[in-house]
């Protein structure tokens, strides 16, 4: 019973110290660390699994009945990216600058696009093929990089990130690379 | 004898006057322009705030649209008569735009043809140029660009029989002298515009007999070599209108700028009239510090105008009830800090002269709502601090840097509280503890290592290391006590100086170095462990660049504040276009970036949630060095990286911490910025996971009160907290089952 009336008034302790830290204002040092009561050990409560060789990952023995794998992630609806309005007009504009030869203006005019949407990948790719064109490889592969840690999801555009990759690391003589990037662009997006 | 002396002195004059006025090229300073507005259809910006940076480009709100430079609202549209602009990659004529908005942003742009348009520019805000040091500064107009009441109220004024005198009006000094002794007062000059010229170009201002002559015989031959057209423009180009500091303002395109901040062609009678009133004596008429002499004249030049025939006289009179109409100085349009870093850019290309003559055009990622965010968010909570300070008398300082991550633009730098004057810039020039901004990069190490995750167990325990000097360090956390295990994402939360000792000790100081350097640091730390607490001082441009990486997903953007130099005739001769590379694999910057987000959460930088807007997901770190002698704090959105520093110049202690005293100023800023939340897509070899904050145990979402999202890689096992673990939907019921028998228990 002292233990269950203890833990009673942590319970309400902590909540009355959520509450207060959620009125918490700016103008104040935020309260001394632990908040909440969290970190106290709390009476009553079975001793905290703590790994056996802390500082390590994995700490658990696998198939120990004190240790779990996440749950599995459900698997993604897959993405598509599209460009807005106002990037497509820009890159049909740095594609005829393209055409015309200037990469510099092309490169700026994709770089206008790339403010009001930074996240698109497909941006990214439109930029590293301009300068895979002016000769710049190394830099449109670093865009090919770029391209696939925001495609995540959308298998269409990271077919067109590998390409990209493709084609940038055989310009560089990485020809293992190279063809590895082409498996993965044909596995994600058969031509 | 004389006529040889004559021909020869005439000769020489001739010779003098067309080698200078043909040869002259004016020094041109280099034009340094703001990143400029892009409008579009879905761009957060209300019609208040589109109406307000029109304003900030001296756009007129109107009833009815007449000239470039005008804008009226009319319900939930505006019409913008858009000047003619120069960008960095094009130019634009004059047009007409129209603007449909709602509460939150603009919803369709159209031409006055009323078709759709994707995306329009307003031009670029003029911030500032370089001129030499004590050196002109001027914007040249072309006769084009000249209101036509311009020179019609010099002539009126200054030189009535301009047009038809040869360069000498023998009639006018006469005249002057008459005129000024009855009133008293000096209200005419003698001189012509064309002597004034002379004497701006060529001679000194010594009111001597022999240069009086001399100045008149220069006024002749040039007159006898060059048009009255020609003249006149270089009258307007060249007279010296003013002074500010070192800088002195030549021209009437400039000074136009500089007392109403809008171009030449806009000015109205009045301002016209102001401006040839200043003529006459720049410092004397100064319409800021002598607003009353100013107006006088002011009124003087209009009744002259009207009384010779340039203007009606209602119009003369309606002017002369107009205020005068100067801006305020360093009213948000002047931007020292920033200027100083750009000029630093550009000088590791550019000769000084080069800058200061060559007419080039900068372009900047300078965006002023930006800049004006974080002036106030600095100057405010700063005011605020001192309030509550240790020492009266001496003032909190800071430093404010904010980027856009993903392009490295560095679209504001705020170098001292007082933001329009130019001193110290603390924003590159403070080198200052790291403190426990370090912590990321330690952690992003040991993740890096592959024995380390978000939820694995650290020990927070006392320390004693043994340095080379043989003394003990024993280090403290900022409580002054100790927590014991930990998981990683609770101890960089909450921000636990002895578990990361732990942690770095294990990983190895060089490698951490190594990290830090490969984020940006320019120089290789001292490898002591103290580093490991921050003992690595950075300026606050360098701890952002570090951060950078941090809110770029892995990849080094350089921080940039120049995107391209145009030279005169409109050809770029330098771009810095965006570069990327990569630093770290997004898996492990993503499990870094989503512990940061739970400082927000739940750690040190959780009270920025009460001036953040709801449900925006931020990540970031505070720091304070020892003895809380500077208050750190770097964070970012989905769009915006902000690094904040305050502290005392003399190195006093605060008595504030990165969290009382960095991270208002930060969330005060990053409030006001209009940003969008970190969002980025889990890469696909991690999972998502829920722990318990406080021991690291697995626990299903939501399951305690202290269950906390991390990302781990995909198949690391987690040891589970007792009786918070279950799966599927009877879960819930247990646990409210569990939960009674524990309260009944």
């Amino acid at each position: 019973m002292p233990a269950c009336a203890a833990r009673l008034a942590l319970t309400v302790l902590a909540a009355c110290c959520a509450l207060l830290a959620g009125c918490q204002s700016l103008r104040e040092e935020p309260p001394s660390f632990p908040q909440s009561g969290s970190s106290t050990p709390r009476p009553g409560q079975p001793p905290q699994p703590v790994s056996p060789q802390a500082g390590q990952a994995g700490q658990a023995t696998p198939g120990s009945p004190e240790a779990a794998q996440p749950p599995a992630q459900p698997p993604r609806p897959a993405k598509q990216y599209r460009l807005g309005a106002a990037s497509s007009a820009l890159v049909a504009q740095a594609h005829k600058q393209l055409v015309g030869g200037d990469f510099g203006l092309a490169a700026a005019t994709i770089e206008r696009a790339m403010r009001i949407e930074p996240d698109n990948p497909l941006l990214w790719i439109e930029l590293g093929r301009v300068r895979y064109t002016a000769g710049d490889v190394s830099q449109a592969d670093s865009m090919g990089r770029k391209a696939l840690a925001l495609a995540t999801g959308d298998p269409q555009a990271q077919a067109l990130a590998w390409r990209l990759r493709a084609d940038s690391l055989r310009s560089l003589r990485r020809n293992e690379e190279a063809a590895d990037a082409d498996r993965r662009a044909e596995g994600l997006s058969p031509r | 004898m004389v006529v040889i002396v004559a021909t020869v002195y005439g000769f020489y004059l001739n010779r003098e006057v067309t080698r200078q006025f043909e040869g002259r090229r004016w020094t041109l300073p280099a034009q340094i322009y703001a990143a400029p507005l892009e409008l579009y259809a879905g761009l957060t910006l209300p019609l208040g705030d589109l109406e307000h940076e029109l304003e900030r480009l001296q756009y007129r709100k109107v009833d009815k649209l007449d000239r470039p430079g005008t804008f009226r609202q009319q319900g939930s549209r505006v019409d913008i008569a858009l000047r003619p602009a120069r960008f960095s990659d094009e130019s634009r004529g004059a047009s007409v735009l129209s603007v449909s908005a709602n509460a939150t942003g603009i919803e369709a742009l159209r031409d006055s043809g009323g078709k759709d348009v994707p995306i329009v520019r307003l031009e670029p805000l003029l911030i500032g140029s370089i001129f030499p040091t004590h050196g002109e500064d001027r914007i040249v107009v072309t006769p084009q660009d000249v209101p036509p009441l311009l020179p019609a109220a010099l002539k009126a004024v200054e030189d009535r029989n301009f047009d038809s005198h040869h360069g000498v009006d023998p009639a006018a000094i006469a005249r002057a002298i008459w005129v000024n002794l009855r009133a008293g007062q000096i209200e005419q000059g003698g001189s012509t515009l064309t002597q004034q010229l002379v004497k701006s170009y060529f001679l000194d201002s010594r009111q001597t007999l022999g240069r009086k002559l001399h100045e008149a015989a220069m006024a002749l031959a040039l007159e006898a070599h060059f048009t009255k057209a020609d003249l006149m423009n270089a009258y307007i180009n060249e007279i010296f209108l003013g002074q500010d500091g070192d800088r002195a303002i030549h021209g009437f395109g400039l000074a136009s700028r500089f007392y109403f901040g809008k171009p030449l062609s806009e000015l109205d009678l009045s301002e016209v009239a102001l401006m040839v009133a200043v003529v006459r004596g720049p410092s004397y008429y100064d319409p800021r510090r002598h607003a009353d002499r100013a107006r006088r004249r002011r009124d003087l030049v209009l009744k002259l105008m009207a009384e010779r025939g340039v203007v009606r006289p209602a119009d003369a009179e309606a002017a002369a009830r107009k205020p005068l109409g100067v801006t305020t100085r360093g009213g948000g349009t002047y931007y020292p800090a920033y200027l100083d870093f750009v000029r630093r850019t550009l000088h590791r290309d550019y000769r000084t002269e080069d800058l200061t003559r060559e007419g080039l055009k900068i372009y900047t990622s300078l965006e002023p709502r930006a800049q004006d965010q974080a002036e106030r968010a600095l100057e405010q909570e700063l005011e605020r601090l001192d309030h509550a300070k240790k020492y009266p008398g001496t003032k909190l300082e800071g430093a404010v840097v904010v980027t856009s991550p993903q392009s490295g633009d560095v679209i504001a730098i705020v170098g001292s509280r007082n933001v329009g004057y130019d001193g110290f810039n603390r924003a590159l020039d403070a080198r200052r503890p790291f403190g426990s901004l370090v912590k990321p990069f330690i952690y992003l190490t040991a993740l890096e290592s592959g024995r380390y995750n978000a939820a694995t167990i650290v020990q927070d325990e006392p320390v004693s290391i043994k340095l080379a000097n043989g003394r003990l360090w024993q280090p403290e956390n900022f409580t002054r006590q100790t927590y014991g295990p930990v998981p990683v994402v609770r101890a960089l939360a909450e921000s636990l100086n002895l578990a990361t000792v732990g942690v770095g000790m294990d990983i190895g100081l060089p490698k951490i170095s190594a990290t830090l350097q490969r984020f940006g640091l320019p120089r290789a730390p001292a490898e002591v462990p103290s580093m490991l607490l921050g003992a690595i001082d950075v300026t606050p441009m360098e701890a952002a660049q570090m951060y950078n990486g941090l809110a770029d997903g892995g990849f080094r953007t350089p921080l940039r504040a120049v995107r391209s130099v145009i030279s005169e005739d409109g050809k770029t001769i330098r771009a810095f276009p965006l570069q990327v590379a990569p630093l770290a694999t997004p898996e492990n910057i993503y499990q870094l970036d989503r512990m940061l987000e739970q400082v927000m959460v739940r750690g040190t930088g959780r009270a920025a949630h009460t001036m953040l807007p709801a449900n925006l997901v931020v990540a970031g770190k505070s720091g304070t060095s020892s003895e809380l002698r500077d208050n750190w704090f770097a964070g970012f959105s989905g769009s915006h990286l902000a690094v904040v520093w305050v502290g005392y110049d003399n190195n006093l202690p605060t008595g504030f911490t990165g969290s009382s005293g960095a991270l208002p100023v930060w969330a005060r800023l990053m409030s006001g910025l209009g940003t969008t939340s970190w969002n980025v897509t889990m890469p696909d070899s991690l999972a998502e996971t829920w722990i318990d904050f406080s021991t690291g145990g697995l626990v299903e979402a939501g399951c305690a009160e202290d269950a906390v999202p991390i990302a781990v890689p995909a198949g690391t096992e987690i040891p589970i907290r007792a009786g918070c673990r279950q799966s599927g939907v009877e879960s819930i019921v247990k646990r409210a089952g569990e939960w009674l028998r524990d309260i009944m228990h």
